[in-house]
Formats: structure tokens, sequence, C-alpha cells
């Protein structure tokens, strides 16, 4: 029999900034395609409450990042290790993933992936969340906040290549911004993600039931990443 | 009547004929001394002492070289000044025409606006250097109004409502919005930055300047390199690769002016502008300067506005000027995102069966 722990995964800040972030992000999305097609798309009314909406939305899911970085890389100082691929993470981890994602899942196979609060996320998604917190989510605010400002900022844009590179710039990533939100909200779907992002906790199996050996044994497949320290943790919570 | 009285009758007719026509050949000569009678535009010997800024009094000086380039100088000085007293100059103010005498239709629709209170014609024109709106760059036209409009002031007011305001108003000519135009069209202005830093202050790039740029060759082939008056992307993407110092400044202007200059509900509906694909906001001309002042209007390959990355490097106006292949990277772009989840959720619809039976096992 499979023995329960529960996990608390998201801490209270985290949850709060992810829920601003979704909505703030939906907001930015649907203001910014009314911004950029008003003759197809009223969906604030008036085009001038579309540019207020979403100015006033990019203002705050900017204070939101900039309130996630300060609480990981600051306060829990877990930011690197959350976010950067070890090596094992890209010798076995990316491929392992991607195999569950394509393959195990559909077979039923278990997740070769268990997340702890040091270790969240699985090779894939710190490599996904990678590319978005760092590149894709400064990049878009610095852009947006340089259209916010086009008068002040005037030479900072020049020095990025003019206000007409600078639009197209903030297109491309607000799509591809998009393009990961399908991604992430669909992938949410395939194991119990969304509790632990409204609650905090995530109940998982013992890790001695899900080490049991697979029936077909698949070149590379290892089951589930340890992590002793964690694990040793965990023993001495059970105890006390 | 007897033939010898309709003789008599006749030699006192041409008699009286000559008398006339001797009389105005004498008014005509004290008028030669001022030369307003000849109206092809010898404005010559006006000018000898109006185009001179030491012989006339400061007010009543007249720049020749850009009077003769004026509407008003085809006419003639005497069409405004017609009865210039013989014996000018004797200190007394020389009569002048009302410009509602040629403008009736203006000056009726100036009447009903709210400047009409404020201030006449020569409030905002001066008649010596009257231009066609498409020979003024938008910079000049604000000039005008911001002998009266405080430039600070007006950027709050508009501030009230008008998002970036600041913005709008040194992108825009204030008649853009303060008259009923209907059509628009882009003017690119060639600004050169202060100290010739990329970063500088950018100002319409003088006359002068550009002619010294241009080596003695006409100024608009610094783009229109093949001098067929017609710009064309390439030579756009050609100019603005090899003009460090030099860049394209766009502003939208009316092309036609009304007078009444009213404060127009339907420009505050920020869609009167920001929609895409308006036909002529795709318009788009090179303003290039002359000598005279004026600015040579040279077209531009149409949907040079829309170019993301070869058109004026510092006008965009949202929705109006987005263009189209962005649009379709940014679909593709979508459409990547899509992938995983609709082919990914179909295999997942299709085996969900293993899953099912894994967890009955389990």
């Amino acid at each position: 029999m499979s023995e329960k722990t529960r996990i608390y995964l998201q801490p209270w800040p985290i949850r709060i900034w992810h829920w601003i972030n979704a909505s703030g992000i939906i907001i930015l999305i649907l203001s910014g395609a009314q911004i950029r097609f008003p003759e197809t798309l009223s969906i604030f009314t008036s085009y001038k409450s579309a540019i207020e909406v979403h100015n006033t939305a990019g203002i705050i899911v900017s204070i939101s990042f900039s309130f996630w970085f300060f609480y990981y890389k600051m306060v829990k100082n877990t930011l690197d290790k959350l976010y950067i691929p070890d090596e094992e993470d890209i010798k076995h981890g990316l491929v392992r993933q991607l195999l569950y994602y394509c393959f195990w899942y559909f077979l039923g196979r278990p997740s070769p992936y268990h997340a702890t609060p040091d270790h969240k996320f699985n090779p894939m998604q710190k490599s996904a969340y990678l590319a978005v917190m760092f590149v894709l989510m400064p990049l878009v605010g610095l852009t947006g906040i340089l259209l916010l400002n086009v008068t002040p900022l005037r030479v900072l844009i020049l020095m990025w290549g003019g206000i007409k590179f600078i639009v197209a710039l903030h297109f491309l990533l607000a799509c591809s911004l998009l393009a990961f939100l399908c991604t992430h909200v669909y992938l949410a779907t395939l194991g119990d993600y969304i509790k632990p992002m409204l609650i905090g906790w995530e109940e998982v199996e013992e890790h001695a039931e899900a080490e049991a050996p697979t029936e077909v044994a698949i070149p590379g497949y290892r089951p589930v990443r340890h992590y002793p320290e964690y694990e040793q943790e965990l023993l001495e919570q059970r105890h006390s | 009547m007897k033939s010898a009285d309709l003789q008599k009758m006749s030699f006192l007719a041409k008699l009286a004929l000559c008398a006339w026509a001797v009389a105005g050949l004498i008014a005509q000569a004290n008028a030669w001394g001022f030369s307003y009678g000849d109206q092809s535009g010898n404005n010559q010997a006006c000018l000898s002492c109006h185009g001179k800024t030491g012989e006339v009094p400061k007010g009543t000086f007249i720049d020749p070289q850009r009077f003769t380039q004026t509407a008003h100088a085809n006419l003639g000085c005497e069409a405004c000044h017609a009865t210039v007293p013989a014996n000018h100059p004797d200190g007394n103010k020389v009569p002048r025409a009302d410009c509602r005498e040629c403008h009736s239709g203006i000056s009726e629709e100036y009447a009903k606006g709210l400047h009409a209170s404020k201030t006449a014609c020569n409030g905002c024109h001066n008649p010596h250097l009257v231009q066609n709106p498409k020979d003024v760059s938008g910079q000049e036209i604000n000039m005008i109004c911001s002998n009266c409009h405080n430039s600070l002031e007006m950027t709050a007011k508009h501030g009230e409502w008008l998002p970036q305001s600041e913005l709008h108003l040194r992108m825009l000519p204030c008649i853009t919005c303060h008259t009923g135009a209907k059509d628009y069209y882009i003017s690119m202005y060639i600004v050169k930055s202060k100290g010739d830093s990329r970063y500088g202050k950018q100002e319409v790039a003088e006359y002068a300047d550009l002619k010294a740029m241009a080596g003695g060759r006409p100024i608009v082939s610094l783009i229109d390199t093949n001098r067929d008056n017609y710009v064309s992307l390439e030579e756009l993407r050609v100019f603005n690769r090899t003009q460090a110092s030099l860049h394209l400044h766009g502003m939208m202007t009316p092309s036609t002016v009304s007078h009444k200059f009213e404060i127009l509900d339907s420009r505050r509906n920020c869609s009167f502008c920001h929609t895409s694909g308006s036909g002529p906001m795709q318009t788009s001309f090179i303003a290039v300067p002359e000598a005279d002042g004026s600015f040579l209007r040279v077209p531009v390959e149409k949907g040079a506005v829309l170019d993301a990355l070869y058109a004026a490097p510092d006008f965009y106006m949202m929705g109006s000027t987005k263009n189209g292949k962005l649009n379709q990277i940014g679909l593709a772009i979508i459409c990547c995102g899509l992938i995983m989840p609709v082919g990914h959720g179909f295999v997942r619809f299709l085996t969900r069966k293993n899953r099912k039976q894994k967890e009955h096992q389990s």
C-alpha cells in the first residue's frame, strides 16, 4: 500500500505572486491584443481604456516580478537551485522527462521526477522557466517600460534600435509568452499541480512506492530522482 | 442729327478719350515709382527697399527669397496694396487688402471658430510668408500655435484625458486634431541629431547642412538615389543604414485644413487614428527642405510606414502602423505553443484506458 505524505511545496508569498502574475498576464494579453487590433477587438470597451488597463497591468506584473526575484534570491536564497538546471538535469533529466511526456505518460507510468520544496521543477520545467523568467519576462517588461516612457527614455530606445524595433520585440515576446502559457496551463492538468498553487501543500506517495521496479525496463529510465538530504528531513519530521 | 454735329461729337469724344488716357498715363507714371503696377509678380521695386533690413522699419521687412515662393507674390504687391500713395513713403501706413476679399470662404469658417474672438488672420499667418500646409513642417506649424498656447500648459491640459500627451503633442501638428480634416498622410522629415551624436536632441535638418552633405547634388538624392522623384523601400533601407546622424521623423499631417480649429470629440476617440489598415496612414512622403524654407514632398513606396525595420525608425503608431509580417510570425509562435496541448492532449485522450488500468492496478 502506498503511503501519502504532505509536502509544503508553495509558500504563501509565491502563491500570491503566482496568481497576481497569472491574472496580470492574461489581462495584458487581452488588452495588448486590443491595442494591436483595435478594429476587430473591443474587450475593454474603448481603445483608451485598453491602453490604461495594459499600462496598469504591466506595472503590477513588473512589480510582482521584482518581488518574485527578491523573494527567491534574497529571502529564500534558492533562486539558482530552483531555476538553473544542474549537470544531472542536462545529462539525463531532460531526456528522461521528455521521454515521460512523449511516451511513458501515455503508458500510465509515474513521472520520473518528484517535487520537493527546494527542487520544485523537473528538468524540462527548469529549462522552460529559466528561459521564461530570466529572458522573456525581463525583456517583455523592459520593452514595455520603454514604450510606456517614450519621451524620457528616448536615448535608451535609440540604443535598443528605435521604437519600431522595440514594438516588434515587445509583440513577439508577448506572443512567445502566450505560447508558453498554453503549454504551461495544459501541463498543469497532467498532474496535481494546481492544488499546491492554491493551498501550498502537495500530497505525494512515499518514495519506496515510487522506487518499485517497473514492469518493463526501459533503457535510461530512472523512476524518481533522490534527494537524500530532503528524505532525511522528512524522516526527522515524521519522528518528531 | 446732322453729319457736321456728328463729326463734332466724335471729335470731342476722341479728345476726351485722349485726355483720360494722358491722365491715366501720368497717374501710372507716378505709380511706377513703387512698381506695384506689374501684376506678373515684378515686385522688385517694392522689394528693393522692403527686402533690405536696413532700409525699412523692422516690421515692414519682407524676406525676398521666401516671399517670391508664396502664392501671394505671384499676385503682385499691388493686389493687396492697391492704393499706395504717390508720395510713399510719407510716414503714413500703406493701405492693405482685407483677407476676406479673396478668402471669403475661409474667413466665414474662421469667424465661427474659437479663435475668431482672439485674433485675425495675421495672428497666425504672415501674408508675405504664407505657404501650403504641405510645405511647412509640423514643428513650424506648432511654433505658430505656441505663440499663444504655452506648450507646457497644453501638455498638462491634454494629459487630463490623453495618454502619453507629451508624445502626442510632439508627434502631431496641433491642426491634425483641431481641424475637420478627413484624410491624413505621414510626412517624414529628415532630422539631425545635435552634435552629430545619435542620441542628441533631434531637430529638423536645415537646408544648408543637408546641401553640404549631398555634396552639391540636390538634397533629395541623399534618399532618392536614382532621382526618379520616388522613394522605394530599397532606397529607404539604404538611407537608414548609411546615415548615422540623420533620421526620419514621421508626423501625421492632415491633407486639408479647415479653419474652425474646434475641439472635436471624434479626435478624442483614440480609434480615430489608432486603427490599422486605414488608407491615409499608409501614404507617406519624405519632406525635403528647400532653399526657400519650404519642403519638397517626395512620395514613398506604399507600406513604408508599416515596414518594421527600414522605415522611419522613430515613428510608430500603435494599431495603424502595425506590420503584417510580424503578425504572421507572432501567430506562428502562438501556434507552436498550441502544438503541445493539442497534440499531447489528443494522444492523451486516445490512451486514457492505459492510465485507468494502471490506477486500478495500484
